[in-house]
């Protein structure tokens, strides 16, 4: 395990068998001088054991429960350690490191609890056009749903100040936490902010990230959590 | 006589079943029991079932009474999905809380 690490800013990557790739993105970020904290989500590789070694803090799941619940661990995790700043990070290497600075810059600057990530505000390398179009009609929904006027809904690149992170509670396990997020944002009537941010697509990232088809199911989610308390 | 109690046990059965659950999903809750308290209307004055039948096109009472049957029990299974996420949520806070806990024990 690491040393306890001294940065007030905490990064949570949230990661499930993603040995091929952990080890760099948890290498950037500790670069930086962030304490890394991944949630290794029940993994049948050795994710937890290559974070570790690449300098993070790792939390393990003893079974997979979804993105949603391992950010949650996460969160929580960072506020009972003390951290003033968390930013959330996809454990596919899809985001750079370089663009943790310039969230936590804007929640000073502008003196908010939230800078969410955006990509259409910033550069999408590689996107597809089908991803291009869901992520724009799912944009249309979260605007619908939340009242929030953002141009990217499940961009897992964002940063909160301590008073921010302890107003969410995910309940959300799988993909719809990101929805689930920003409506909690607006819930909480705390400030926050867009921010460009480039995401960088690969062969991998693609393969492991979102389906198209998975954007029924987080509907599916997200009726289902409004019909019972 | 006899299908009459017999239906009606059963659907009293299932608004005592709405009932409880309505704490907890008032929505399924709520419209079970408006399902469950027209089932029963339409079991006891069947050619009352007829006619709203021949009104909304359905054709005849009982099939009417069948359609309120099927709604019930679409119901019930939707209530059963969202008492097994109920139980996940559950789960999550539970693990949650053992891995952190775990975490911390490494430190």
């Amino acid at each position: 395990m690491p040393a306890d690490p001294n940065s007030a800013i905490w990064v949570v990557l949230a990661a499930y068998n993603e040995a091929t790739v952990i080890g760099r993105v948890v290498s950037d970020l500790v670069r930086h001088d962030y304490a890394v904290l991944a949630v290794d989500d029940g993994s049948h590789d050795a994710t937890g054991q290559k974070a570790q070694a690449a300098g993070a803090t790792v939390i393990t799941h003893p079974v997979n429960l979804g993105q949603g619940a391992a950010l949650q661990t996460g969160i929580r995790y960072a506020l009972k350690h003390g951290a003033e700043y968390i930013v959330t990070f996809d454990a596919d290497g899809q985001h750079h490191a370089s663009d943790v600075e310039t969230l936590v810059a804007s929640l000073k600057a502008h003196r908010v609890d939230f800078a969410l990530g955006s990509r259409f505000r910033g550069q999408a390398l590689a996107m597809p056009w089908a991803r291009r179009k869901v992520l724009q009609l799912a944009t249309w929904f979260t605007r619908f749903t939340t009242g929030l006027q953002v141009t990217d809904t499940h961009n897992g690149l964002r940063a909160m100040t301590r008073c921010g992170a302890a107003r969410i509670a995910l309940r959300q396990n799988r993909m719809a936490h990101a929805t689930e997020f920003l409506d909690q944002i607006a819930r909480s009537r705390l400030g926050y902010v867009e921010v460009p941010v480039t995401i960088e697509y690969s062969a991998y990232s693609l393969a492991k990230g979102q389906k198209l088809s998975d954007s029924l199911r987080i509907l599916v989610d997200l009726s289902a959590q409004r019909l019972h308390r | 006589m006899i299908a009459q109690i017999g239906l009606s046990i059963l659907l009293g059965g299932i608004a005592i079943y709405a009932w409880t659950e309505w704490s907890r999903a008032p929505a399924i809750g709520s419209i079970a029991m408006l399902a469950t308290a027209s089932g029963l209307y339409l079991v006891w004055l069947p050619s009352h079932a007829t006619w709203l039948a021949d009104q909304v096109g359905i054709g005849r009472g009982v099939d009417l009474v069948l359609y309120i049957w099927v709604i019930i029990s679409l119901l019930v299974m939707l209530n059963l999905h969202l008492k097994l996420r109920s139980q996940m949520e559950f789960i999550t806070v539970l693990m949650r809380e053992a891995a952190i806990s775990e975490a911390d024990r490494h430190r």
